[in-house]
């Protein structure tokens, strides 16, 4: 029997899916506001009930975001010789010959993510909540709609990317988010340091 | 359709407001209270019940005891219009078929983002959150007949027509260049003025806010290309390279 090492807690794996709903709500809405489209705000009802959704799906973004702050911010702040060595060979992604250095819980590539996810995340929010509480004020809604857009358009470059590596480019991935868990051997390939730290 | 305008000429203006009045009377709006500021312009802003005022603008002079202008302020009905760049709701704001930027309050969902587009500093918001500001009388050129503005206007100060005319007749009288004859496509409201705009309280050249062009040009298309790059380099990547497999094969 394979055994079965914890790697997300169910706090964080609800943690996500919530960031991941509102953040689909919002980039969809985001897309309907952007380009006027009548069928998308048909399917919230109107322009009118998909801003109600989209500013209030900004506020289980902002949250949830704050709550993967525990999880991923202090170790995606640690950087060791192996992280560069692994963004280098480009984690293994470009070749199937390349051997990457051992990983921690999280690799150099999604601590990276995190932290593009985590910046980009403020503004998106911040500029959000600018547009929607401080309607008006010219300056300020005007740099706010700049940046709003900017990280939205960095942000549904990376997150299809992210979905992307999650799912169908690394198989057994996609299960941390609905159990939690892994194989020992399925964690000891991809996140050495973190496996041999637990003592497996 | 030939594009309507308005011709606004400061130096027939006698100041009497009939205008603001005129306005009031046919789109039902109501009158505001306001406080004596120790000039005869009045309200001093425009507000959501109040589509066109006379600025008054006291310039000194050597000949008088003051110079008086009187300038017709109202929606400029942009032909390039920042409002309806930036608005997220279409059918918000529209352009009638005589060029003026019109608006259902229906359609609007409130977010005053055509505040920040607009360069004149026009749009206000009623106290159910939804845009008001002057439409031309759409639904009064749409018979044919002049905006209540330009019908009450006992000099001629503001005069309604199609564009093209307005213009000819301004240089007729004179008028070598008009206060937005180029602007943002050309404005569907024109100024004769015989001094500097800025003097009138005009801003010298008024344009979209950089922010939003740049959004508009680059921006908008670019989060489309940026999702559907990232999904294609996915799939390309997923056929040329393929997923990370255990060696020996695992299930997953």
């Amino acid at each position: 029997m394979t055994q079965l090492i914890r790697k997300a807690t169910t706090f964080e794996i609800i943690n996500h899916w919530l960031l991941a709903i509102s953040f689909f709500l919002l980039a969809i809405t985001g897309f309907g506001f952007l380009f006027r489209l009548e069928w998308m705000a048909s399917i919230f009802g109107s322009f009118n009930s998909m801003k109600t959704i989209h500013n209030w799906s900004g506020v289980v973004f902002i949250i949830s975001l704050f709550g993967t702050t525990f999880y991923y911010l202090p170790v995606s702040l640690s950087w060791s010789k192996d992280d560069m060595e692994w963004l280098k060979k480009a984690g293994g992604y470009l070749s199937k010959n390349v051997k990457v250095p051992p990983q921690d819980i999280i690799n150099a590539g999604q601590k990276l993510f995190y932290l593009f996810l985590l910046i980009f995340g403020i503004v998106i929010s911040a500029s959000g909540f600018v547009i929607w509480l401080m309607p008006g004020v010219r300056q300020w809604v005007l740099i706010s709609h700049l940046l709003h857009n900017i990280a939205f358009d960095l942000l549904v470059i990376a997150i299809p990317l992210h979905i992307y590596l999650g799912t169908l480019a690394n198989p057994g991935t996609f299960r941390i988010m609905v159990y939690g868990t892994v194989p020992v051997e399925w964690a000891r390939k991809r996140h050495g340091k973190w496996v041999q730290r637990l003592g497996y | 359709m030939a594009r309507k305008a308005l011709l606004i000429s400061p130096e027939l203006c006698i100041g009497c407001r009939a205008c603001q009045t005129a306005c009031k009377s046919w789109n039902q709006l109501p009158a505001t209270k306001t406080v004596n500021q120790g000039t005869y312009e009045n309200p001093p802003d425009l507000t959501p019940y109040l589509y066109n005022r006379i600025r008054y603008v006291e310039v000194p002079s050597e000949t008088n005891m003051v110079r008086w202008l009187f300038v017709s302020q109202r929606c400029m009905h942009c032909d390039d219009a920042g409002c309806m760049r930036i608005c997220p709701a279409p059918g918000a704001l529209f352009k009638t078929k005589e060029g003026a930027v019109a608006f259902n309050k229906d359609k609007c969902i409130g977010c005053k983002l055509c505040v920040a587009g607009c360069p004149f500093d026009v749009p206000r918001y009623d106290e159910k959150d939804k845009i008001s500001k002057c439409h031309l009388c759409s639904d009064r050129i749409a018979e044919g007949l002049s905006p209540a503005c330009a019908k009450t206007c006992p000099t001629g100060a503001i005069a309604y027509g199609d564009r093209d005319e307005l213009m000819a007749m301004a240089k007729k009288a004179g008028y070598e260049k008009l206060y937005g004859e180029a602007d943002l496509g050309g404005l569907g409201v024109l100024y004769a003025f015989k001094d500097a705009p800025k003097l009138y309280g005009m801003i010298e050249r008024p344009e979209i806010p950089e922010t939003v062009l740049f959004w508009h040009k680059v921006l908008k298309p670019l989060s489309y290309i940026g999702l559907a790059g990232a999904v294609a380099a996915a799939a390309l990547h997923y056929i040329a390279i393929g997923p990370k497999k255990d060696e020996g094969g695992e299930e997953s």
